[in-house]
C-alpha cells in the first residue's frame, strides 16, 4: 500500500475484547481513533489508515495492547 | 531473606537497597509473608510481563493485596481492581469515557481555579503543611466534582481516605463500630469501618441521584444499575469506593512527593521555571519518583515461568512498582531526579494491561496544572524538616510535609 509520494500506509483495528477505553489512541491519532461515548471503548474512524511508523507508535503506546494492524491490509 | 513488607520499613521511605537486591538476584525471590509467601517481582521487564498477561496472572482469583481473603470477603469486597475479564471489561467501560484525555480536558479550568486558590493561600502563609494545604484538597475536590459529590463533604471524605490508608498499615485507630458500622471488618475493603461509611455515603448519594439525576458520574452509574445487567448494586458500591479513594489518595501522594523532590532539587525546579516545555516531562518524573502505589498482587492461574523461575498455579505474584521504577535496565541513572528525562517508561500507573490506572490522565492533568500554577507564581519550595510518612507497604503515603514558600514573580 505504499505510494510513490508518501509514507507506507497501514490500516489498524481495535480488539474489542481487549480495549478498556483509556483513550491514548485518540490522544495520539484523533483522526483515526475515538473513544465511543456509548460503549466506552476505542473505535476506528473511517478507513483506519495511517503511516506505518505512526501505527507502530500508537500500538506501542496503547496500555492494554488492544490495537493491531488489520490482517490482510499490510 | 530480603524483607520488603514490614510496614515500618517505609517510615524512612522506600527501602531502595532492598529492592536493588531483589532485582539483582537471578530469577524471582520467594518472599515469606504471614503463613505463606509470594514471588517478589521487582524488575521493570518482569513487572510488565506479569501486568500484561492477565489470563495467567489473575486479579480475580485471589486478592490484589498481599493477604488472602475468605471467599465471602473476596466476593463482598470485589471491585474493578479485583476482577478479570469479562466482568472487568464491562465495569471499566462504564466509567472509561469519563477519564479519557478528551474528557479530562473539560476539568482543567476547575482544577486550575482550585490550584490557584490553594497556592495563593500557601504563599500568603509563607509556610505550612503542604499535604493539608495543597496536596490533599486539590485531587479530592476534583474527583468529587467529577462524581457529583458535594464539595462541602471533601474534608469528611479525606478523613475516610486517611482511615483507609491506615487500614493498609499496622496502625489502626478506629473502633470496629466507628461510623455506625455493624459489618464484620473482614468483609470491608482494607478491613476498615471507614469503608462502611464510604459505602453508606455512596448509597445515599446514589439514591438522591436516582430521583434527581444530574450531569455527573454517580447519576450515570445509578442509571446503569437500573438498566439491569450492566452494574449490580454491590458493584456500584465498590466502584464508588474505589473512585473516591483511588481518585484522591494517589494523586495526593504524587503531589506530596513531587513538592518534596522539587524542594530537594532546586536546580531541577529552576529548569522547569525556565522552560515551560519541561512541565510534561517533569510530571512523568514526579510520577516515577513518587510511585504512589508500591505494589499490586496477582495470582497464577496455571503453572508458568517468569525470569527462569517456575511458578505454580495458585502462587501469589507481587509486582513491586517501587522496584521497577528504579530499575537501571529501564532508566538511565534511576536514582537521579531529572525533570528532563526523555525516556521515562515508569510503571506508576501499572505495567500495562487491563488494569492500567483509570485515572492516569486525570492525575497527569492535576500535577501539570499544579506545576504550571507554581511556575506562574515563581514559587520555590523549601524544606522545613522531615516528612511524616505512612507506615504502609502498599501506599507510599506522606501524612504531613512542612514546606516554606518563596516567590520571585512570574518567570
Amino acid at each position: 500500500m505504499s505510494g510513490a509520494d508518501g509514507p507506507e500506509l497501514v490500516a489498524v483495528e481495535v480488539d474489542s475484547d481487549v480495549c478498556i477505553g483509556v483513550g491514548q489512541c485518540e490522544l495520539l491519532e484523533p483522526a483515526v481513533f475515538r473513544v465511543d461515548d456509548d460503549d466506552g471503548m476505542g473505535v476506528v474512524i473511517g478507513s483506519g489508515q495511517l503511516a506505518a511508523e505512526r501505527a507502530a507508535a500508537v500500538i506501542e503506546a496503547c496500555p492494554s495492547g488492544a490495537i493491531r494492524i488489520r490482517a490482510g491490509d499490510t | 531473606m530480603i524483607d520488603v513488607t514490614t510496614p515500618s520499613l517505609y517510615l524512612d521511605g522506600i527501602p531502595h537497597r532492598r529492592f536493588a537486591e531483589l532485582r539483582e538476584t537471578s530469577g524471582l525471590v520467594w518472599h515469606p509473608y504471614e503463613d505463606d509467601g509470594f514471588w517478589a517481582v521487582a524488575r521493570h521487564a518482569d513487572v510488565k510481563a506479569v501486568s500484561t498477561a492477565p489470563e495467567i496472572f489473575s486479579s480475580g482469583v485471589g486478592h490484589t493485596n498481599l493477604w488472602d481473603l475468605d471467599a465471602d470477603a473476596l466476593e463482598a469486597r470485589r471491585s474493578i481492581i479485583d476482577t478479570d475479564a469479562p466482568d472487568h471489561t464491562r465495569l471499566r467501560r462504564l466509567v472509561s469515557k469519563v477519564f479519557t484525555p478528551r474528557s479530562i480536558r473539560r476539568w482543567e479550568p476547575l482544577t486550575r481555579k482550585i490550584a490557584a486558590e490553594l497556592l495563593d493561600e500557601f504563599v500568603a502563609r509563607g509556610e505550612g503543611d503542604w499535604v493539608e494545604l495543597v496536596a490533599a484538597p486539590l485531587p479530592i475536590r476534583v474527583i468529587l466534582s467529577i462524581l457529583g459529590v458535594p464539595v462541602d463533604d471533601a474534608d469528611f471524605l479525606v478523613e475516610l481516605s486517611n482511615h483507609l490508608v491506615e487500614g493498609t498499615s499496622d496502625r489502626v485507630s478506629l473502633p470496629d463500630d466507628a461510623y455506625g458500622n455493624t459489618t464484620p471488618l473482614h468483609l470491608l475493603p482494607f478491613g476498615s469501618p471507614a469503608s462502611h461509611a464510604l459505602y453508606t455515603y455512596g448509597e445515599e448519594l446514589g439514591a438522591q441521584r436516582r430521583t434527581g439525576p444530574r450531569d455527573d458520574l454517580v447519576s450515570a452509574l445509578v442509571q446503569a444499575e437500573d438498566e439491569g445487567d450492566r452494574l449490580s448494586h454491590d458493584e456500584y458500591r465498590n466502584l464508588f469506593h474505589v473512585l473516591v479513594f483511588a481518585g484522591n489518595e494517589t494523586t495526593r501522594t504524587a503531589l506530596s512527593h513531587g513538592a518534596m523532590a522539587l524542594a530537594d532539587h532546586p536546580d531541577q525546579w529552576q529548569r522547569v521555571l525556565a522552560d515551560h516545555d519541561l512541565v510534561d516531562p517533569a510530571v512523568e518524573e514526579v510520577l516515577r519518583w513518587a510511585t504512589p502505589v508500591l505494589h499490586m498482587r496477582r495470582t497464577a492461574t496455571c503453572d508458568t515461568e517468569l525470569a527462569g523461575t517456575a511458578i505454580a498455579a495458585g502462587d501469589k505474584v507481587v509486582m513491586w512498582y517501587a522496584g521497577a521504577n528504579r530499575d537501571p535496565d529501564a532508566f538511565a541513572e534511576p536514582m537521579r531526579f531529572d525533570v528532563g528525562r526523555a525516556d521515562n517508561p515508569h510503571v506508576s500507573f501499572g505495567g500495562g494491561g487491563p488494569h492500567f490506572c483509570l485515572g492516569a490522565f486525570l492525575a497527569r492533568m492535576e500535577i501539570a496544572v499544579v506545576l504550571d500554577e507554581m511556575r506562574r507564581r515563581g514559587l520555590r519550595l523549601e524544606r522545613r524538616g522531615e516528612p511524616v510518612r505512612a507506615p504502609s507497604n502498599f501506599v507510599h503515603g506522606i501524612l504531613s510535609l512542612d514546606l516554606g514558600a518563596r516567590t520571585s514573580g512570574a518567570p
